[in-house]
């Protein structure tokens, strides 16, 4: 089966298929090793990190790095390089406001309905008076820019986000995340009308567009993380989390639920109440 | 040193440690950011205000949470020495290309008699949007230092325990193992300077 399937291949990119095949089946038979059950720090910090195919992920994460170096990353670069800063606020304005029906709809599940007026309105003014969106004139008007998507509707609902999964291209994820994605997609009248009109250079035009935008509007951001970390994988992982959960709070989380306290910062060592803390931060 | 209860006064607290991030701020932009100074003073004068800012060891001690009591007292020392030189040479050249954009204050929340929030908003340069950044302000009765800085949402204590926390454990849960890597990180750092 496999084989007829690659016949329709030319031969590099079925070598390439078949090495990807390999490597994913290779990688899928391996999980992080359970900790020792009877070390009971060591089992708290596995089901914290909540990550149990790390190994799998870890293999996901190197394809797109890989992916990213060859090809997102430069492209990038070039459109920094080649366009002002102006002309990226712009387009990133206009990929937003095309974003706006998503939003709504999201503001609306999660019964957010001043949020879910104030991006009808923005729409409706960045969309005529703004030009089709390039400008933000809604934002002048204190009518300033949030983001929505399925997955943090999700999480308003109380569903549980499941093992972090880094997803192949898409970058890090989690099952309500990833579940979020697809309906994001369908609900998406951008995606409709350019489906039902045969319009099939929008999606790859509107996908490619919002992978620039974000790879060069994050680029330093990215750049300096490489650096400072030790263990890129689990810092991005780590962060992941923490700004998903942040979106989800609408930026309003208690900073006593997200971020431990280090009171105790002159003492020789950490007091033992301070450790539950942490475990209640997380 | 130990804190004292008795030494709380909620009101003031919130007042001091918001005093406390203006001055940081400005003396950042008038002390870090001279020109014309051979990077050796540069990264001789940002470690004094780190260290006079920051809990640079209670953070150090903290990202390493239950490892910390398993280290020998040698590896600790090391441990933190190397910690301190890492965020140095990380942190140095951000804050000397610091050109004055505005930090604006909007609120401050007590966590307990000892902790403050401070949540503010870094304005940026070219009508880019300003970045959030909340300052956790620790206190004991005598000096008052950073223990955390969280932008947007994401704090970098919680990222570097897990960044280091990972690292133990990918290096069979040594201790050692990530003074190699650190003494590793280190050394790239030293040469090529952050921009």
């Amino acid at each position: 089966m496999l084989k007829s399937l690659l016949k329709f291949f030319p031969s590099n990119v079925s070598r390439i298929i078949t090495v990807i095949l390999v490597a994913a089946s290779t990688a899928i038979a391996g999980c992080a090793t359970a900790p020792n059950p009877n070390d009971a720090e060591a089992v708290a910090e596995y089901q914290e990190i909540n990550d149990p195919a790390e190994p799998t992920m870890r293999a996901i994460f190197a394809f797109n790095q890989a992916l990213d170096k060859a090809i997102v990353k430069p492209t990038a670069l070039t459109y920094r390089n080649v366009t002002s800063e102006k002309f990226r606020a712009k387009t990133h304005n206009f990929l937003n406001n095309l974003r706006s029906p998503v939003i709504f709809f999201n503001d609306v599940l999660q019964g957010e309905l001043e949020r879910a007026v104030t991006t009808l309105i923005r729409f409706l003014v960045n969309s005529t008076v703004g030009v089709l969106g390039f400008n933000d004139v809604a934002a002048d008007l204190g009518l300033e820019f949030h983001d929505e998507d399925f997955g943090q509707t999700l999480a308003v609902w109380n569903m549980p986000e499941g093992p972090y999964l880094m997803l192949p291209v898409l970058g890090p994820s989690n099952p309500r995340d990833a579940v979020g994605r697809v309906v994001d997609f369908i609900i998406d009248p951008l995606n409709i009308w350019a489906t039902n009109n045969s319009h099939d250079w929008v999606l790859p035009t509107h996908t490619a567009l919002k992978v620039i935008d974000f790879r060069a509007l994050h680029y330093d951001t990215i750049e300096d993380l490489e650096k400072s970390s030790l263990d890129f994988y689990a810092a991005i992982r780590s962060l992941y989390r923490q700004r998903r959960m942040d979106k989800i709070n609408n930026g309003q989380s208690n900073p006593s639920k997200s971020v431990p306290s280090i009171g105790e910062f002159l003492e020789d060592d950490p007091d033992p109440i301070y450790s539950e803390k942490i475990s209640q931060a997380n | 040193m130990i804190f004292s209860n008795n030494t709380a006064r909620p009101d003031s607290f919130k007042e001091d440690a918001t005093l406390f991030i203006e001055q940081m701020v400005s003396q950042a932009a008038s002390e870090l950011t001279k020109k014309n100074i051979s990077r050796n003073r540069r990264v001789e004068s940002f470690k004094a205000y780190f260290n006079n800012h920051f809990a640079v060891e209670g953070i150090g001690k903290w990202i390493l949470g239950r490892y910390w009591q398993k280290a020998s007292e040698k590896e600790r020392d090391e441990y933190l020495a190397l910690f301190e030189q890492m965020m140095v040479f990380l942190l140095v050249d951000k804050f000397s290309s610091y050109t004055g954009e505005p930090l604006h204050i909007k609120r401050s929340v007590i966590q307990d008699d000892n902790n403050v929030t401070i949540f503010s908003y870094l304005q940026q340069k070219n009508e880019k949007p300003a970045i959030r950044v909340d300052w956790r302000v620790a206190r004991s009765s005598e000096v008052m230092k950073v223990v955390d800085v969280i932008i947007e949402g994401t704090s970098i204590s919680n990222t570097l325990r897990s960044d280091f926390s990972s690292t133990i454990r990918s290096q069979g849960y040594s201790i050692s193992g990530l003074l190699e890597v650190l003494r590793e990180k280190n050394s790239k750092l030293r040469q090529q300077p952050t921009n």
